[in-house]
């Protein structure tokens, strides 16, 4: 553990922003998203969570697979596997412990996502601790806080008009062997921990499937949208979806690409077989299917429940589907 | 080497294509770029596939078809005389030049014609050059590339949307809230409807739409100056049998003047009977900037939202009860609404400007689609830009595929549009949607005196030519 300056700080961002892909909070509008930056200054300092977690520097919102080349009767195939190293500035910790439910199926469940695992794998997330929660949050209900480290390899607490750094992981180790930061005198004593609640308001597992046939969820969807805010802002959905798609070429023959977007079991389509059948035709049948993959079937599944608490779905649901009030529901149902 | 550009020309089999013949026939020169693309009526050059074109690289587009009143499916060409404008305005407020979109009526026997006006055309699109509409690498993010106007607004000031302070605090208004619950406790009781879609307090202090089902529930039905939804939205699960699983059972409905607007519109669309819809109407105070997606906090003041500023709606379209207030929004004068300064700066841009303004916003949209499903007036059982085999947008979320579905939607809505702003209100990255909408609004009432929701009669572009149109 060490004591930093801001402009020690800011000065080692741009010693690495000049040889590594450097993403950082930054603000765009009325809106505050993670993006590719030059230069420390290009950093919005003073934020809380952005409106946008970190899942897309490592599932963008779209990705190219690989391209196909046709032509002269052969194909060709160009695999496009990512390469290059990344640093994560400014992660609040409901973001980074949110990498750690997808590595759970990404990384440890096979088979394993070759282009989810490299981007992991050539990355270093520097979390940054929150000094306070905001309106929304409810992380110290899941079992962590604002100061949890969990996810992150370098961990940042902020302290007077510096920062306390805490080397969590190799990785960490190594960036700092890499790009020197220069030490200071502490000049402040470091700021207290906020203690985890363990798992204080979370259901247990054998809540869920009583609850199946539940007409509040019937109740809850007749005011959900089913748009895909929720799915889209959240730190651990990680539903994705296929294509291939044709792409103007120059030259002779013609060329594809297999890409790979967001998708959300919120959207209509997301459930729709072959034939044209939906198993899940109610916006309540889609709601719920979220609720019980968060907290029922990704733990049954892959050990950690699927939500930190960042509350953006809280959040940024414009018709006030509010998770906690789900979880509450669920606590206090006595089925 | 001369710029060649690539012109994509739509013909009309029956006079168009037949006029190139002419030309032909005649040995007048036409120039090697026009690609032709014969089509059985210019009625079937649809918007998307002019905007597709343009997406996969043409360099200009150019419409023929028969002269009005010579279409032979009668009226397939005043489709095309009342759309394509619209569009080109949509496509040139968002960047694209003007003149690389043409339409002109070209007949059987006028290859002269057919020849004068691709060589113009053709002219015109080489001194244009080459087209900057399509953006490579459409899965990066935009403001990391060559342009960078998705960072600061090109134009200092144009995202600060001018607010008034409301003189009271968003809290419950005790008497409608009690009007308001009896009114749907007797249409309950008595078994006229079967649900009543208001407003109730939700979690975090904020205000949601609400669904009541018993006259015991309805205590949980408020009103405050934070009924920001439109629920008219809701009406299509409700009252039509549709993909969603809804029985058509009569509904009891709250709206503000403004939302009344959008039951004509889908009463011009025959979504659903009218007979089927109790209109609760309450008279409206403005509403709080913030609504919906944030408490109301007595500290701080709250401001009126800008749409509530302008607004000169203060009786009802649509109602089967009248709840009323005094208005207190009175006391402010109606100003000139604040979004038409907006587009007249975008306006005053250069295309290029523009195009850099739309595509840093664009850049921003995550695809979630939350604009298409809270909007009153979009009620496609699949959107046509959603749909697995969709021709007319890929399914990545790049800048391309962004920019095509929010184009898309906005012509979509044109003439439909009552301008209730819920598409900008939940867009959980701040695009300003209602840019869009209101500019091709503007266009609605210029060439067609067109306001979506005031009668329910259908929108222009699904009608006939009248003769009453101020087409360019």
């Amino acid at each position: 553990m060490i004591y930093i300056t801001q402009s020690a700080l800011n000065d080692w961002l741009n010693q690495i922003a000049q040889q590594r892909i450097l993403i950082a909070p930054v603000a765009e509008g009325s809106s505050m998203t993670y993006r590719q930056v030059s230069d420390s200054s290009e950093i919005t300092g003073g934020f809380d969570r952005p409106d946008m977690g970190i899942k897309g520097a490592f599932l963008p919102a779209t990705e190219t697979l690989f391209t196909i080349q046709s032509g002269n009767g052969s194909y060709t195939i160009s695999d496009n596997v990512p390469a290059d190293e990344q640093v994560i500035f400014g992660v609040r910790p409901c973001d980074s412990r949110g990498m750690l439910a997808l590595d759970a199926l990404f990384i440890e469940t096979e088979p394993v996502d070759i282009h989810y695992a490299r981007r992991r794998q050539n990355s270093v997330i520097i979390g940054l601790a929150c000094s306070t929660m905001g309106e929304y949050c409810f992380c110290t209900n899941l079992g962590s806080s604002p100061t949890d480290n969990q996810g992150a390899d370098l961990f940042l607490t902020k302290s007077g008009s510096g920062y306390w750094l805490d080397n969590i992981t190799e990785k960490g180790r190594s960036l700092l062997g890499t790009y020197a930061i220069q030490q200071s005198e502490p000049a402040h004593s470091r700021p207290p921990e906020i203690e985890h609640s363990a798992n204080a308001s979370l259901p247990d597992l054998e809540k869920w499937p009583p609850l199946f046939a539940d007409e509040y969820w019937e109740a809850v969807g007749e005011r959900c949208l089913s748009c895909r805010i929720c799915a889209y802002v959240c730190p651990t959905c990680r539903c994705f979806d296929i294509r291939d798609e044709t792409l103007p070429t120059a030259e002779d023959g013609a060329k594809y690409e297999r890409i790979r977007c967001w998708d959300s079991c919120l959207g209509e389509s997301y459930s729709q077989v072959a034939g044209g059948h939906n198993p899940r035709v109610a916006k309540g049948d889609r709601l719920r299917n979220r609720m019980y993959c968060k907290f029922y079937y990704f733990p049954q599944q892959h050990g950690p429940i699927a939500c930190t608490g960042c509350g953006r779905c809280v959040e940024a649901c414009p018709v006030n589907i509010d998770v906690t009030e789900v979880l509450q529901h669920v606590l206090e149902a006595t089925l | 080497m001369d710029f060649e550009p690539k012109i994509i020309t739509f013909l009309c089999t029956w006079c168009s294509y037949t006029g190139a013949d002419t030309a032909g026939i005649a040995r007048l020169k036409t120039p090697a770029n026009v690609r032709a693309i014969r089509v059985p009526c210019s009625g079937r050059v649809a918007p998307e596939i002019i905007m597709r074109t343009f997406d996969q690289g043409a360099d200009g587009v150019l419409v023929l078809g028969c002269h009005i009143g010579e279409c032979h499916y009668d009226s397939g060409n005043h489709r095309t005389a009342k759309r394509i404008p619209i569009l080109r305005s949509l496509m040139t407020f968002t960047g694209l030049e003007a003149e690389r979109l043409r339409l002109d009526w070209v007949s059987a026997s006028e290859g002269e014609r057919f020849s004068r006006i691709v060589n113009e055309f053709t002219d015109t699109v080489k001194q244009l050059g080459p087209i900057r509409w399509r953006v490579e690498n459409s899965y990066q993010p935009y403001t990391s590339q060559a342009y960078t106007a998705g960072n600061t607004p090109i134009i200092p000031g144009l995202l600060t949307k001018t607010t008034r302070m409301t003189d009271q605090i968003s809290e419950l208004n005790p008497q409608i809230t009690a009007n308001i619950q009896s009114a749907a406790r007797e249409l309950l009781d008595s078994g006229q409807v079967t649900c009543i879609i208001g407003y109730e307090i939700g979690t975090h202090g904020r205000t949601r739409p609400a669904f009541v089902h018993s006259p015991e529930e309805t205590e949980r039905l408020v009103w405050n100056q934070d009924c920001t939804h439109n629920l008219t939205t809701y009406l299509n699960d409700k009252l039509t049998t549709g993909s969603n699983g809804g029985t058509r059972q009569p509904i009891g409905i709250v709206v503000k003047p403004c939302d009344s607007r959008s039951i004509n519109v889908h009463l011009a669309e025959n979504r659903y009977n009218r007979d089927d819809l109790h209109v609760i109407a309450v008279s409206c105070n403005g509403i709080r900037q913030g609504a919906g997606t944030t408490a109301p906090t007595l500290s701080t003041l709250t401001t009126y939202q800008e749409r509530c500023l302008s607004c000169s709606q203060s009786e009802p379209a649509v109602y089967d009860t009248y709840i009323e207030q005094p208005r207190g929004i009175d006391n402010i004068t109606i100003e000139p609404k604040g979004v038409d300064s907006q587009t007249a700066q975008l306006d005053s841009l250069s295309p290029q400007e523009r195009m850099d303004f739309w595509l840093g916003q664009f850049d921003r949209c995550i695809r979630c689609y939350a604009c298409r499903q809270v909007c009153p007036s979009c009620d496609c059982p699949t959107c046509l830009y959603e749909r697995d085999d969709s021709l007319w947008v890929g399914l990545g979320i790049g800048i391309n595929e962004k920019r095509t579905f929010h184009l898309g939607r906005a012509f979509h809505l044109a003439g439909r549009c009552v301008e209730c702003n819920e598409c900008e209100r939940v867009c959980p990255v701040g695009i300003p949607i209602s840019l869009i909408n209101r500019k091709l609004a503007q266009e609605m009432e210029n060439i067609f005196d067109h306001s979506a929701g005031e009668h329910p009669h259908p929108p222009p572009l699904v009608t006939i030519l009248g003769g009453q149109e101020h087409l360019p």
